[in-house]
């Protein structure tokens, strides 16, 4: 294990200031010995980086930029518009897909296993039904589980925590490639034909951002395709943005809600927002949903009649009985209160079973295993609430999918079935829409009870599915039970449709599950399709939101903070104003000269201890009157298309021939940069000089010493850094502040707590 | 309806000694009962004589065809109130409706002979605000829309289908099997013993079943655009009163439960899980963390540097 000490002074660091704490620092490293702990939620994991938001404004950059010209800029435009497009259309489409063949496979799963159910209710044998349920539904998830837990281990999960910290600016490998998507679609339809507590619409953000990632690049490095076209959008800065765009078009595929994908976007992600990239999004969003709504209308059979938005629609809530009054609103908040209480439980169960899964459920197969597990567990709960239901109702013409009839009379069917015997979707539907008396209150008490268990226990596992569904259907049941008994009580005829409150008592569970505020509220209005039902459904999430948070936090903030990702959220923790710049930086820095020896370059780089991405430029040779002032900033990626294309002084001296470098060939290596392993250079080349000046960044931001932790913080944040060079009074550089540094204070339970960095 | 406008007419012209001059006599005439077209007829004519000339008065072709249109309502909602228990509507009811449909297209087609602006679709459609054929006629379309009647007729309407009509016989017989078996029975068993019917119809019951099944199957794939998937109510009705019969009133389908291998199939499941979490966590060795320290400057102070500051 190298110290840093064994580095300190390889970039010629002479700061006078330093040697006292460097000598502490010494001093006290034996003492500190590194050791293991368990996995923990107060960690920092050194496998995420940060993205670069913030452009490099070295020669090249301003040489481009003042090449092109009006026309030029506009073309641009043109082609930000175009690319929106075409994201809204294949996100669109991409949902199209993933319903379609959910709906015929789960159709087909249904099919089998009613006509198994069917034939050995007569006969006696249910229990080979049962079996037959659980393996189908083993099986299923099992093909789902392998590929994620073998292939892309980033495709679990509903995406939507990976994609809020993409927004925030911290690079999670691979979290946006084509075979990401690929692996998310085909794993998403699997879990939910395979029958697990899960839903297809958080997934559909995850794919919606990779495909716009992908798209607005112009080249696929996994099919090693360049279609050298939009080669201008080839950086970070673009690339988020377009980021949030698909999100965007995800969200309004999911829900169809576009106005809610905006604001999702806005609410989760960009730090960086401006009304013509919101225009845009919105854009996407409109053509995603619309895209989804007539490739999906010409499949039912009814082209241009256009009436399937999303991927879910929660039917229409436009009739008399589904209005409220005002004396409903604090029933409305009283269930907003009851949906924070179980939200933070479900939170709070999911918490510690993620932990559990972090520290002894790691390995692929174990994942797999589990996955399986929890599916046929899935089913058997499903087999045997029907079997024990004794809960019939007449079968009205078609409303039900898959009638069960089990051992009701005949034309009747179990209605525990048509809550279980589903998919997730239709359940939600069946329990917003059916008429009063459809379900009996016991039904619902068990099928919320274990829907409940069911969920909590499925979200985590290494399939990719998502969370918002089995939220609404919690939500709805126990909305419905509330709707009923309150009917009961009162015996009036006034609040006698339990509809309503089913859509409450989802919105209610869903937001004390997630914690989403503006968007969730916009989301689940124009996923109802009516404007009144704002009011209520906002006062909903608010009291749902309030009280969640008093006991445990957002499950997607869990899910980050458990994942170790350095999140930096909107503002500083708030008593962290004694904490100043110089508490909080990382220091001594690795810094390298203007003009700097190849071989030292190459060690710097080659050190495995510090995987460090930025490195502060100082004038080349200081003697007693200069001090080796800051000049630049450097990055590591940049570092290694100069070592790759050899760009030297002795070469550049040798032959007048050799091309200029240009900012071309830094895009055509991003964002796969390839490590300094893989670049060769020889014994003689490591004597040569390489000039940064160049190359790096002449304006990098800095702050003195004396800055406070909020002001660092806004500062990086609101500007989207990477680092931030301390430096003192004499412009030498003190220290480096990157994400890391500021994201391990946080805010617990005893006031302002310090996380710890560590390898996982 | 016509009587019943006849029946108001006195008090009627008690307020109106003018009209009651003219009407007068004539009521005196009616006299009942009376065939409703009769009825009807006397009406019209008398409202026709007894108008002053100024108000537009309805050509005789369009009255005719008015009357036509009233008979035939009043016949369809007849024949639709009588079998509305048990319902047979759509194989009661078929001609008068088809009946009525052809009378409602020849009024809106039809043109009176005297003039352009006399034509009979437009004085008797649209004249006034109740437009009480259309609205009359639009109530029938939708009652035999509901009621899914097009489903078990043959395609010109003319007719029950021959799927229908197999149903219908298979529906008889089985009825006539229970009450057979019925019958048959001794009366001072005790009521809920049906065992005889069970036995001797189940042949009847299974093969009406499945043909409601199947028809019901059919009719999923082949009118998905048109009509919805119901069939038509005549069939529902008679299978959901067979079913009724069958399942509660004789009690003959008794499924049976094996209670004791699903208990047992789904402990084994739900063991599953819990050897599996038992034996990742006494067997998987953890997963631990590597702690790096952080390169900083007072680095250990810092922390208690906040907590000093702030307690």
């Amino acid at each position: 294990q190298l110290t840093p000490s064994s580095f300190l002074r390889i970039g010629q660091l002479s700061n006078v200031d330093l040697n006292e704490d460097v000598r502490e620092l010494e001093t006290e490293l034996p003492r500190q010995h590194p050791n293991e702990i368990p996995h923990n939620e107060k960690l920092l994991s050194l496998k995420y980086e940060s993205l670069d938001y913030d452009n490099s404004e070295n020669q090249l950059f301003l040489e481009e930029e003042r090449r092109i010209n009006h026309a030029a800029f506009r073309t641009v435009e043109i082609k930000r518009w175009v690319i929106c497009a075409m994201i809204g259309i294949l996100t669109g489409l991409v949902a199209c897909f993933i319903d379609i063949v959910v709906e015929n496979l789960a159709g087909l799963k249904y099919r089998v296993v009613k006509g198994n159910i069917d034939k050995f209710t007569e006969k006696g044998g249910l229990s080979f039904s049962l079996l037959l349920w659980a393996t189908l539904n083993a099986s299923v998830v099992m093909v789902g589980s392998v590929i994620v837990a073998f292939i892309e281990p980033v495709a679990a999960g509903s995406g939507i925590p990976q994609i809020k910290c993409y927004l925030n600016g911290v690079k999670i490998p691979h979290v946006v490639r084509l075979k990401t998507l690929v692996i998310k679609v085909c794993g998403v339809i699997l879990s939910v034909v395979g029958g697990l507590a899960v839903g297809k619409e958080g997934p559909m953000i995850h794919s919606g951002a990779v495909i716009a990632a992908g798209i607005s690049q112009g080249r696929s490095t996994s099919l090693k395709r360049d279609f050298k076209i939009f080669e201008y959008f080839r950086r970070d800065t673009e690339k988020r943005d377009f980021v949030s765009a698909g999100a965007a078009a995800g969200v309004s595929a999911a829900f169809g809600a576009p106005v809610g994908g905006v604001l999702f976007s806005l609410e989760e992600g960009a730090s960086f927002w401006n009304q013509f990239l919101t225009w845009r999004i919105f854009f996407a969003s409109m053509i995603s949903t619309f895209t989804l709504n007539s490739v999906l209308s010409v499949y039912h059979g009814n082209a241009w009649d256009l009436s399937s938005p999303g991927l879910i629609n929660f039917g229409r809530f436009d009739n008399e009985k589904m209005g409220y009054t005002i004396q409903e609103i604090p029933i409305f908040i009283f269930m907003g209160v009851v949906g924070g209480i179980l939200g933070a439980l479900f939170n709070a169960l999911n918490y510690w079973l993620t932990m559990f899964r972090i520290r002894y459920i790691h390995r692929p197969c174990l994942q797999v295993v589990e996955a399986m597990l929890v599916a046929a567990v899935t089913a058997m709960v499903a087999f045997v609430m029907i079997y024990c239901s004794r809960d019939c109702q007449p079968i009205q013409g078609s409303s039900v999918a898959y009638p069960l009839q089990l051992f009701c009379a005949d034309g009747e069917y179990n209605s525990m079935a048509t809550a279980f015997f589903n998919t997730p979707e239709k359940s939600v539907v069946n329990l917003f829409h059916d008429p009063p008396g459809s379900y009996n209150p016991m039904t619902l008490g068990m099928f919320t009870l274990m829907y409940f268990f069911l969920a909590c226990w499925t979200y985590g596992l290494t399939v990719s599915a998502g969370v918002f569904i089995p939220s609404l259907l919690i939500g709805a049941a126990w909305g419905r039970l509330f709707g009923i008994s309150l009917s009961y009580l009162t015996k009036g005829s006034i609040w006698a449709d339990p509809g309503k409150y089913a859509l409450m008592g989802a919105a209610a569970q869903l937001g004390g599950i997630v914690r989403m505020t503006l968007s969730l509220t916009v989301i689940m209005m124009e996923a109802t399709g009516n404007v009144t039902y704002g009011f209520p459904i906002m006062l909903v999430l608010m009291t749902a939101k309030i009280v969640g948070d008093y006991f445990v936090e957002g499950l997607y903030d869990m899910h980050i903070q458990l994942q170790s990702v350095p999140f930096l959220h909107w503002e500083a923790p708030v008593t962290s104003h004694s904490l100043t710049a110089r508490e909080v930086m990382s220091a001594p820095v690795t810094c390298l000269r203007r003009i700097e020896r190849v071989g030292t370059v190459v060690d710097i780089l080659s050190d495995t201890s510090s995987n460090h991405n930025g490195f502060p430029v100082v004038e080349s040779n200081p003697d007693a009157t200069q001090v080796a002032g800051l000049r630049g900033l450097i990055l590591r990626s940049q570092l290694i298309v100069l070592l790759k294309h050899k760009v030297f002084v002795e070469r550049a001296n040798l032959s007048l021939v050799q091309r200029r470098l240009k900012l071309k060939d830094f895009r055509d290596a991003y964002p796969r940069f390839p490590p300094i392993q893989s670049i060769h250079v020889s014994q003689d080349e490591r004597e040569c000089m390489i000039d940064l000046s160049e190359f790096m960044n002449p304006s990098p931001y800095t702050v003195p010493q004396e800055a406070s932790l909020p002001r660092v913080f806004k500062l990086f944040r609101a500007l989207g850094l990477r680092h931030l060079v301390v430096v003192d009074n004499r412009n030498e550089v003190v220290g480096m502040v990157t994400r890391k540094d500021l994201a391990r204070y946080r805010l617990g339970k005893e006031g302002l707590e310090e996380l710890s960095l560590a390898q996982t | 309806m016509a009587p019943l406008s006849c029946r108001l007419l006195p008090p009627l012209l008690l307020l109106l000694p003018s009209l009651a001059l003219a009407l007068g006599p004539a009521t005196e005439e009616l006299r009942w009962p009376l065939a409703l077209g009769e009825a009807e007829e006397l009406a019209e004519e008398l409202w026709g004589a007894g108008l002053p000339g100024d108000l537009p008065e309805l050509e005789p072709e369009c009255r005719r065809l008015l009357v036509a249109f009233a008979e035939s309502s009043a016949a369809l909602t007849g024949c639709l109130a009588r079998r509305a228990r048990p319902v047979r509507l759509c194989q009661g009811c078929h001609r008068h409706y088809r009946l009525l449909l052809a009378q409602y297209g020849t009024i809106a087609r039809a043109v009176g002979n005297s003039s352009e602006s006399h034509n009979c679709a437009k004085s008797i459609l649209t004249s006034d605000r109740l437009q009480i054929v259309v609205t009359l006629s639009q109530f029938f379309n939708e009652t035999w829309e509901a009621a899914n009647c097009a489903n078990c007729l043959k395609n010109n309407s003319e007719g029950l289908s021959n799927s229908t009509v197999e149903f219908l016989d298979l529906f008889n017989k089985s009825l006539t099997c229970f009450e057979h078996n019925l019958q048959g029975q001794t009366f001072y068993l005790s009521p809920n013993n049906y065992t005889e019917v069970c036995k001797n119809c189940n042949e009847t019951y299974r093969m009406l079943n499945d043909l409601y099944n199947n028809l019901q199957r059919m009719n999923r794939q082949g009118g998905e655009s048109g009509h919805s998937a119901h069939l038509c109510i005549d069939v529902e009705d008679a299978m959901n009163i067979t079913r009724k019969l069958w399942s509660r009133t004789f009690n003959c389908s008794v499924p049976c439960s094996d209670t004791v291998p699903v208990i047992a199939v789904s402990s084994f499941i739900l063991f599953l899980p819990i050897v599996f979490y038992l034996s990742s966590f006494l067997h998987s060795k953890q997963k631990k963390r590597i702690l790096i320290l952080p390169k900083r400057i007072q680095s250990n102070a810092s922390l208690v540097n906040i907590q000093e500051k702030y307690s």
